[in-house]
């Protein structure tokens, strides 16, 4: 596969403050590569670096094969919407569109070809005589695309660009976006911190958290095997379990929970992985879907896990309603049914396939694999959304 | 009825301060009669002082702009060392005595200075010249303009900069095609405020260029000058000219302010 981008040990601290630490990252050519972490994790600086508008400490980075570490960024062909925008207030739509081919003293009637093309393209052609305090929102957002599309660029770097959007436009805007970006065929580098804009646009997503790549995956792979827990916990995994193996059989391990605040040691029976023969400490994670939360005085299947908790608070989340859990200095989240009430005390029950390892490598044979929550809503979002 | 007596004296302090300004223009106004005055604007000394005054504070303003707008837009962008003293040398000539101003200019163009000297074997003498006016007045506005440049400079999204450069625009073309035109107000705004400055300066000029009639005499030197040879109506005739002159600008520095605020 032919490169896009390569950053290779990228770092840059300002003020003493490290913001990106030896930051390492290949994307394919046409590939849409998402950017997506906290704030203050490194993504808006990574992509500053691309641009070359922020000068890295040390390493660097090639476009298309060709070294630009040291081209400042008139020379580095690329195109960049800016979280707000930033059209040239003086100038008309067709103006801002036009700027980057004036730039490069293309002819009037090509300027207004390929202009009326791309406006067109974006479906704010009828706004071109139009000054930017005079758009909507959604309507800068997609000048800013068409005038960052204009100039044909080799790679597309985009920094939250849809963040000041309501959610209406923001759809329409996104699937414009994919579609457009499929056509064309650019390589583009997307900073988000929304998981879901995250898994509707990426064909891959990277992780970045304190300057370094915790993770880069296809979003469904992101979503369903994280490798860190700090990966899990953005992506909106909840309950995670640090745990140590106390006794391992043939398909079995008994581990005990270790959690920081957890009162009383809690052992649970689990599903054996290689890596509780080569970790003493090993993060579980499971999905809310996989915990069922049984009365005091209910039966339960036998070969469940079973630990006593008390509902401490109860929310709607859209689909359903989530119990938060205290199992005694700690929490686990719970899918339930409308029935349980807040301060009830419960057995919070799952299998012990149920927690799986955060290694990023596949914890179930495809045909093993369950429907859970992060499955669920990934799913849910593919199909509304696109 | 407490509040209505703090309103009532503060309206008063406020009718104490607007005496304090208006008072002594309309004592202007009445120093003299209308005949006399249009006589005074016939006068070629008057009407002299009046072009020379104009010539000098236009050239000024222009080269205020050339000198100024790289200061300011050095100031706004850029961080670099000695940022700080630039902008405290900036500041300076609006702190100091315009008298101590022309006196250092004094100095350093005078004959007796060795920079003067070189000056004066290159054919250019400053001092008691139209030259040396345009120095002094230069010395005291032109803070004027970069302090405005670089606020409306400041002013701009530096995103809107950066996506220039990203569309492949060199820095001298998103200087020519971004920052300049979306500073525009404030270098207006600037300039008006230089041309105030420099036609109301008097101390620094009067200092470096002495109050030659015809040569060096500008409209304030010639205030001064016929004060204090009782001439008063050709005093008042080129006050009251230069009044008109500060409340236009000032009236149209005001509607520029508005229109950057809106």
């Amino acid at each position: 596969m032919e490169m896009g981008i390569v950053l290779k040990e990228i770092s840059k601290s300002y003020d003493g403050l490290t913001v990106l630490k030896n930051l390492n990252l290949e994307i394919n050519q046409g590939e849409f590569h998402v950017l997506l972490g906290p704030s203050g994790g490194g993504k808006t600086t990574t992509l500053s670096v691309m641009a070359g508008l922020t000068e890295q400490d040390s390493g660097s980075v090639s476009i298309g094969g060709r070294d630009v570490s040291n081209l400042s960024p008139d020379k580095r062909r690329i195109g960049f919407v800016f979280q707000d925008h930033a059209l040239f207030p003086h100038l008309t739509v067709f103006d801002n569109v036009a700027y980057g081919l004036r730039v490069r003293r293309i002819k009037g009637h090509e300027i207004t070809r390929k202009v009326e093309y791309y406006l067109s393209k974006v479906s704010i052609a009828k706004e071109k005589s139009k000054f930017p305090h005079q758009l909507s929102g959604g309507q800068k957002q997609r000048a800013a695309l068409a005038r960052a599309l204009v100039i044909e660029p080799e790679i597309l770097l985009m920094d939250e660009p849809m963040s000041s959007l309501d959610a209406m436009t923001k759809e329409s805007v996104r699937d414009e976006l994919k579609s457009i970006q499929q056509e064309i065929g650019v390589t583009t580098v997307y900073v988000t911190h929304d998981q879901n804009e995250a898994i509707l646009l990426g064909d891959r997503v990277s992780v970045l958290n304190n300057g370094r790549v915790e993770q880069i995956e296809s979003p469904s792979e992101l979503f369903h095997h994280p490798k860190t827990e700090f990966v899990a916990r953005f992506v909106g995994i909840k309950n995670i379990l640090k745990v140590s193996p106390i006794r391992i059989n043939n398909h079995e391990a008994t581990v005990q929970i270790n959690n920081d605040g957890l009162e009383h040691p809690v052992s649970i029976r689990v599903k054996k992985y290689p890596v509780f023969e080569k970790r003493k400490s090993i993060d579980l994670c499971i999905h809310p879907e996989r915990i069922m939360l049984k009365r005091e005085d209910e039966t339960y299947a036998g070969d469940l896990n079973r630990i006593r908790g008390k509902i401490v608070k109860r929310t709607n989340n859209g689909n359903g309603f989530m119990a938060i859990v205290d199992i005694g200095g700690m929490t686990l989240h719970a899918s339930i049914s409308s029935d349980f009430k807040v301060h009830e005390n419960v057995w919070v029950c799952f299998a012990p396939d149920a927690p799986h390892p955060l290694c990023g490598k596949k914890c179930r044979e495809p045909e093993q694999q369950r429907k859970c929550f992060v499955t669920t809503q990934v799913d849910r979002l593919k199909t509304e959304g696109c | 009825m407490k509040s209505l007596s703090f309103d009532l004296a503060v309206s008063l302090i406020a009718g104490i301060f607007v005496c304090l300004i208006v008072l002594p223009m309309l004592a202007l106004f009445t120093a003299t009669s209308f005949g006399e005055l249009i006589n005074q604007f016939r006068s070629p000394l008057v009407l002299s002082a009046i072009a020379i005054s104009l010539e000098t504070s236009l050239i000024v303003v222009l080269l205020a702009l050339c000198l100024g707008i790289p200061v300011a837009y050095l100031l706004a962008m850029k961080s670099f060392k000695g940022k700080e003293i630039l902008d405290t040398l900036v500041d300076l000539p609006i702190c100091m005595p315009p008298l101590v101003a022309g006196l250092a200019l004094l100095i350093l163009l005078g004959g007796n200075s060795k920079f003067g000297s070189m000056l004066r074997n290159c054919g250019i003498d400053l001092i008691f010249s139209k030259k040396g006016i345009i120095i002094a007045q230069l010395f005291v506005s032109i803070p004027f303009l970069i302090k405005s440049a670089r606020n409306a400079f400041e002013s701009i999204n530096k995103n809107v900069i950066n996506a220039s450069l990203t569309l492949g625009a060199s820095k001298f073309y998103t200087f020519k095609t971004i920052l300049l035109p979306l500073a525009r107000n404030g270098i207006y705004t600037g300039m008006i405020m230089t041309w105030a400055r420099a036609l109301g300066e008097f101390g620094a000029t009067s200092m470096v260029a002495g109050c030659i009639p015809f040569k060096t005499e500008t409209m304030t030197v010639a205030i001064y000058q016929n004060a204090m040879s009782g001439e008063l109506a050709a005093s008042t005739a080129v006050a009251l000219l230069l009044l008109v002159f500060s409340f236009t600008l000032l009236l149209i520095f005001k509607s520029r302010v508005r229109g950057q605020a809106g």
